[in-house]
């Protein structure tokens, strides 16, 4: 059932065994001595002639079983399954649609989640168990099965209570995952609370990679548009084409924040609106407090933007003081608080690196982060875990990826 | 928590997966060359059982397809029952460098970054690995495998101007065997290069030429006394000690770096250097050839006093210049003593050898591959309906495509000829 029958040659003919041809080499030699049954892998109906490499994709097409479809999107189709060995070592099959629009081969999407997915092995980043392709040529990923939701519904849910040590451990695990993610070279480029899944055991896991990349040469361009936007970085709103991990870094602050206070942290309507919504909280940058930032593409000093300005925000203020965070953000605890704040720093070169997050003494003092097992859960239930995997990564002003974080925003505002 | 290099890229996909031991390769080409050949063998076998069976019923033909030549292309008839003279798996070996010279040729004609033409070499590299030139085509294949490296590298460029520029080359052409490809490569798409470890190892023996570099406090020197004695360096191996003005050391190290770099880009992505070591082997074996006191001065202030006396530094040094064997082998690399003469000669020699090669694979290629477009439309037609085959369908499929296949015997033969003449007309 798997062979891809196209190319699969006919049967021989019943002919009569070929007289050897002078063998010129010792490799021919061993060719025409290869006539002999034990040998004639390539001609034998067996393997339905398929290439060594469809042969091998075969086989690991094999390992699987695909059950119910769990999810349906506009990039992929999501399964649950299992290894055929295996009933009980489930797995998430994501089937990437082929998509009409793009014209160029397989979707750059799927390319960068496998490349980067292959390459990252730790705990807390969803363990791609391998890819397949299928005859219809649609690419399979065999990804690791997360059934308990995400981070965003868990603090949406509000029958599920949590608190401090709660906050430390799941952070901890997110934090240890985007250090990971750095120390291999790789930007995520799109962390937010529903792309981070959890297992069964309760480990957050870092999961679609569709816009990461890896760190650029110095001097190489590469692209502002990515990261949803209310997690996207002021440097990139300001169009910066050169940056680093601090991109990943911003967005893991906010994600924090945003277990702390249990609603969207920087919700906002357009990308004027997340700038906005950032100066309120951090105050309008300058020149001073952000050297070099005049020479981003679309940055705005506080005085020339007064006019342009909407929703009756008034710029060029200052950033809140500590006491707003300390009223805001009780269960982030004073160390908390400053590893947030280390980590939404509107200057990248000033805002902490991974690294750095993870030497920050939240981790180390008091209360120490509740353990695995005892975490808190939710039912998120496959059913979550096939939405969260079906998504396109949050490129936010390009077509539909853009509709889903619109309607993250609509909701967050109903409720 | 500490992540060194080595944990690094012992979790790579480049060395799970794509690191051999010389005898691995030989018998994994081996075993491809063998697969290849029978199934080159069966096919065309069938296909001249085939046309016996169309000389029986329908004769009138025959002047026709004698009048577009003949599938084994030489003008003189060959007799039905010859067994065909397929590539052996040197010859097969030289096609795909062959090629994968071509392939930078064509990158650096379309000024791909560095590392998007070294990736596009590796990956056909790696698919020649698990596929012959005799099945596919190796400029076919060369062509996508460049683009796909645009893809995996994140260097923008659309499918339409990447067509565009190639000659006689349609968008469709460049996408068919794009599923192939990225299955051979078993959708391994990251390839680990030594060029940013050769740029930080550069900048690295910069700074220790100004005095200013950062020292393991093992070595048990000051940055200024390891200045010191980079300056007395020989110039050659077991040359006497030199005394160079600090302008003349950094001019030195750059003009290593500038040597090792187009050994980089040319000798190692044209061997076996991806598959036998890892990349940092490769950059500092290829600036062992560029500036050997230098290479062995850098390497040694990375182990404590005597260096020379470490085993480790001793099984180091003694891989180095096994894989700078290997990258010295190479035809593009020439040192000092090669003489303009010898160049041209060897390259000469080697052209002639190569097209006497491609004449050779025109004559054994897998009659079913040919067409990659026409394959891949019918493999997409197949499953079009979408989803999983049942039995029952799978069964109705095999029927239309034995259909199929009877189809592309008749049309497909005979049009290999003409496929032949137009490629010797180019």
């Amino acid at each position: 059932m798997a062979y891809s029958p196209v190319l699969s040659p006919k049967p021989n003919p019943p002919a009569t065994k070929p007289l050897p041809a002078n063998p010129k080499t010792k490799a021919l030699a061993i060719l025409n001595a290869s006539n002999s049954p034990a040998t004639t892998a390539a001609s034998t109906p067996g393997d339905g002639g398929l290439d060594l490499a469809e042969q091998m994709n075969d086989e690991v097409r094999r390992q699987f079983i695909t059950g119910n479809r769990l999810g349906e999107g506009t990039y992929a189709i999501v399964y649950s399954g299992h290894y055929l060995s295996d009933p009980k070592s489930l797995v998430a099959i994501k089937k990437i649609k082929v998509n009409a629009d793009y014209k160029d081969g397989i979707a750059m999407d799927a390319i960068r989640e496998i490349k980067y997915l292959s390459e990252l092995s730790h705990p807390n980043i969803i363990r791609l168990h391998a890819v397949f392709s299928t005859k219809d040529q649609n690419i399979s990923l065999v990804l690791e099965h997360l059934p308990l939701g995400d981070l965003e519904q868990l603090w949406k849910t509000h029958t599920v209570s949590y608190g401090i040590a709660d906050i430390k451990a799941w952070a901890s695990m997110l934090a240890q995952a985007v250090w990971f993610c750095h120390e291999n070279f790789i930007l995520h480029r799109d962390i937010k609370g529903n792309n981070l899944l959890i297992a069964a055991d309760g480990t957050v896991k870092l999961a679609d990679f569709g816009l990461a990349r890896s760190f650029a040469d110095p001097g190489r361009p590469m692209t502002y548009n990515v990261i949803t936007r209310f997690y996207r970085p002021p440097e990139l709103l300001y169009g910066a084409r050169y940056y680093g991990g601090g991109v990943d870094v911003w967005s893991m602050g906010v994600v924090i924040a945003e277990l702390a206070i249990r609603e969207f942290f920087l919700p906002s309507e357009t990308d004027v609106g997340q700038l906005s919504a950032i100066y309120e909280v951090f105050g309008h940058p300058t020149e001073e407090s952000w050297p070099g930032i005049s020479k981003l593409e679309f940055y705005i000093p506080p005085d020339a933007s007064s006019t342009a300005t909407t929703n009756g925000v008034k710029v060029g203020k200052k950033g809140q003081p500590l006491g707003y965070w300390k009223a805001r953000f009780p269960l982030l605890g004073e160390d908390g608080i400053d590893l947030v704040r280390g980590m939404l720093t509107l200057d990248p070169r000033k805002r902490l690196s991974a690294r750095q997050v993870l030497e920050h003494r939240y981790w180390t003092n008091a209360p120490r982060p509740t353990k695995k097992e005892d975490l808190p859960k939710q039912g998120g239930g496959e059913k979550k875990m096939g939405e969260d995997l079906k998504r396109r990564g949050g490129e936010v002003d390009s077509g539909r990826a853009d509709k889903v974080a619109r309607k993250l925003d609509f909701s967050a505002l109903k409720k | 928590m500490k992540l060194t290099e080595d944990d690094l890229y012992r979790s790579s996909t480049q060395f799970k997966h794509w690191s051999f031991t010389p005898e691995q390769l030989a018998s994994q080409r081996l075993k491809t060359n063998i697969t290849a050949s029978e199934r080159v063998k069966a096919a065309v076998k069938r296909q001249r059982a085939q046309r016996l069976r169309q000389q029986d019923t329908a004769s009138t033909s025959e002047s026709e397809r004698n009048g577009s030549g003949i599938e084994n292309g030489g003008n003189t008839p060959i007799p039905m029952d010859k067994e065909v003279n397929c590539l052996t798996v040197a010859e097969e070996q030289k096609l795909v460098n062959t090629f994968c010279e071509r392939a930078i040729d064509l990158g650096t004609f379309f000024k791909f970054p560095t590392e998007v033409i070294a990736t596009g070499v590796q990956y056909l590299r790696r698919f020649y690995l698990y596929n012959s030139p005799m099945t596919y085509e190796p400029q076919t294949i060369s062509r996508s495998a460049m683009f796909i490296a645009n893809k995996t590298e994140g260097h923008h460029l659309t499918l339409e101007k990447y067509a565009a520029g190639l000659t006689k080359t349609s968008t469709e052409q460049v996408l068919a065997p794009e599923y192939l490809i990225v299955q051979a490569l078993r959708f391994h798409f990251d390839v680990r290069h030594p060029f940013r470890g050769l740029k930080g190892g550069h900048l690295e023996m910069v700074e220790m030429a100004k005095g200013n570099a950062a020292i393991l406090p093992t070595l048990g020197k000051s940055a200024k006394e390891l200045q010191a004695e980079m300056q007395k360096l020989p110039r050659k191996a077991g040359g006497p000690p030199t005394n160079t003005t600090i302008k003349d050391l950094e001019k030195r190290v750059t003009e290593a770096y500038g040597h090792a770099s187009h050994i980089l880009k040319t000798a190692a992505i044209l061997t076996d250097s991806y598959f036998l070591y890892t990349p940092s082997q490769t950059w500092l074996s290829a600036h062992l050839l560029a500036d050997e006191p230098l290479t062995h001065f850098y390497i040694s202030s990375k182990f404590p006093p005597p260096a020379t006396s470490n085993p480790t530094y001793t099984k180091l040094l003694s891989k180095l210049r096994e894989c700078a064997a290997l990258l010295s082998s190479h035809r593009s690399f020439t040192s000092s003593s090669t003489s303009k003469e010898e160049k041209e000669a060897r390259e000469k020699k080697e052209q002639a050898e190569v097209q006497q090669l491609i004449k050779k694979l025109r004559h054994c290629r897998d009659p079913d591959k040919m067409d990659l477009v026409k394959l891949n439309k019918a493999q997409k037609r197949d499953a079009a309906e979408g989803g999983q085959l049942e039995e029952s369908k799978a069964k109705r499929r095999k029927l239309e495509r034995e259909g199929y296949q009877k189809e592309a015997d008749e049309f497909w033969g005979p049009e290999l000829p003409k496929m032949e003449n137009g490629a010797k007309a180019n």
